[in-house]
């Protein structure tokens, strides 16, 4: 067996764990699953490599108004699509078609402005995407930071939640109508966690860019795979995020070696169907466990 | 009856609701309900379980929306106010089974409680020193989940947690419910204190007898109607009035 499948897993992994933690950032305060945030980490991807390649800025500029861009267009996804179905019912899920409907006006527009064609995208000196081998493995130094900053990100989210707006969306999602009486406005809430979703699902599109390439076959991939993450991790679990896209991620690599590639997808899935048979709350249980 | 009108405003009326009407979708629940709470003052809000006590609550707080009436604080309509606005504007509900945030810690809660004022920090130790010397238990188990705490020491984080805002009203509901003697007698103390802090109470409790002894007036809700209302030993002292309240037993 081939040991190089570890890295490619470890870094296919870090994406989905991204992709699960955006899926999180949301879900938090307003219970509902964006289901453009696959289109987001593309149009994320699509932004930057058409600023930074094509365009020629520097990696910095491209990189703030992609952020910017991507989190303002979720922002516009929760005022237009979100906020009004959940100001007729709290509990309606009429935000599963509005959101898909998003998804698919944003993967149409994209694709034609871009066309098909993938771009390719460099990583900012002194990173490259030039292979070496470290402890038997052919690794890039781009690679090794994508795992490591991934790390970096969700600890650093886990302190937003740490912020008295933090513990706020916390209060939100436990008890909601326990959270109005304390003064707070979960719109509000929603909102900014629209917009940090949003933000973080186009930085998880730029992290993307240089080992996937841009385009606009990103987004599906990236939605179903990061959407088991945050399953198997346990939904609004972050840490359960990062665990469960390792998972996934080596799972997907080992079924692609050991079977064959035709074979990943489906190797994943039994994994995750599995997983849920058994903890149907994912790995790491309720994120609120609640005596009543 | 006649009230003194005090310089610090004693006795002007701080909270008045006015023939209002609410239910849940189709199904009525009060019709043509009329409260008022004079500011500096202990009411109670006495009925037997189901008579409407906290859908009326729910209305003040804003929680529900009247289709009715109207509600009156501090000389402004709050009828059709969001829960955030009314709260920003000093009228705060503690809701029956006090309702904390189980899984961020006792202080997290307390931190909670004044979620959108801008305190310093002097302010804001000052108001957390306030709450530990009436309830030590707060700062002992200060890290502790709010879940992990007894019920007792859940009702005084609830009760803590409102006092961090320093409300001009707060609404209590049930605040006994569920607790041994002793710590009902510390709840009662703390309201008292809180009373004689400055602040308004609209106090809804099943512990009819006592409610009725800390508070000056009473008003007395029977199946979504206000059946009476008046000095609180007035109340008291009717047996008429007694049966419509006192739980069939």
């Amino acid at each position: 067996m081939d040991i190089d499948i570890l890295a490619r897993g470890l870094v296919a992994g870090s994406l989905y764990a991204l992709v699960a933690v955006s899926f999180n950032i949301l879900y938090r305060p307003t219970n509902v699953f964006n289901f453009a945030q696959g289109e987001l980490v593309m149009l994320g991807a699509m932004v930057f490599a058409s600023l930074a390649t094509v365009l020629g800025w520097p990696w910095y500029a491209a990189l703030i108004v992609t952020l910017l861009g991507v989190g303002l267009l979720t922002l516009l996804i929760d005022v237009v699509a979100v906020a009004p179905v959940l100001a007729r019912s709290q509990h309606g899920t009429g935000w599963v078609i509005t959101t898909l409907a998003a998804s698919l006006i944003i993967a149409n527009g994209v694709n034609r402005i871009w066309g098909p064609d993938p771009i390719v995208v460099r990583p900012p000196a002194p990173l490259t995407t030039d292979t070496f081998s470290l402890a038997g493995m052919t690794v890039s130094a781009y690679q090794i930071f994508l795992v490591l900053l991934t790390i970096v990100l969700v600890l650093a989210i886990e302190q937003v939640y740490r912020t008295r707006q933090g513990k706020a969306v916390l209060a939100v999602a436990e008890d909601r109508e326990a959270a109005l009486l304390r003064g707070v406005n979960p719109l509000r809430l929603s909102h900014w966690s629209f917009f940090l979703g949003g933000a973080f699902a186009g930085l998880t599109g730029v992290l993307a860019a240089p080992v996937l390439y841009a385009s606009t076959g990103l987004g599906p991939a990236l939605l179903l795979k990061g959407f088991a993450a945050a399953a198997v991790g346990s939904i609004g679990n972050n840490r359960g995020a990062l665990i469960a896209g390792y998972l996934i991620g080596v799972t997907e690599a080992l079924g692609a070696s050991l079977l064959s590639p035709g074979y990943q997808e489906a190797v994943v899935f039994l994994l995750v169907l599995c997983v849920l048979l058994i903890w149907p709350h994912g790995l790491f249980g309720r994120p609120f466990a609640r005596t009543v | 009856m006649t009230m003194a009108s005090n310089p610090g405003q004693t006795g002007e009326l701080l909270l008045s609701v006015e023939n209002v009407d609410v239910g849940y979708g189709h199904v009525g629940v009060l019709e043509g309900v009329s409260l008022s709470v004079r500011r500096g003052s202990i009411a109670a809000l006495v009925g037997r379980n189901g008579a409407g006590k906290s859908t009326l609550l729910r209305a003040i707080s804003g929680l529900l929306t009247p289709s009715r009436g109207r509600i009156v604080f501090n000389g402004r309509t709050i009828s059709r106010d969001k829960p955030h606005v009314i709260v920003g504007a000093g009228l705060l509900h503690v809701a029956e089974g006090r309702r904390l945030f189980r899984a961020q810690s006792v202080d997290d809660n307390l931190e909670l409680g004044v979620y959108g004022l801008k305190l310093d920090a002097a302010d804001y130790r000052r108001r957390l020193a306030r709450v530990h010397e009436l309830f030590p238990v707060l700062e002992e188990k200060r890290g502790l989940p709010a879940g992990a705490l007894s019920g007792g020491q859940q009702q005084m984080l609830a009760i803590g947690q409102a006092m961090m805002r320093e409300p001009v009203l707060l609404m209590l509901d049930e605040p006994s419910l569920g607790l041994s003697p002793l710590l009902v007698d510390q709840v009662f103390a703390a309201i008292m204190a809180l009373q004689q802090a400055g602040t308004t109470i609209l106090l809804v409790e099943q512990l009819v007898e006592r409610a009725l002894e800390i508070a000056s007036e009473a008003w007395v809700l029977q199946n979504g109607r206000m059946i009476a209302s008046g000095p609180a030993a007035q109340i008291s002292a009717s047996d008429e009035l007694r049966a419509a309240y006192m739980a069939a037993r």
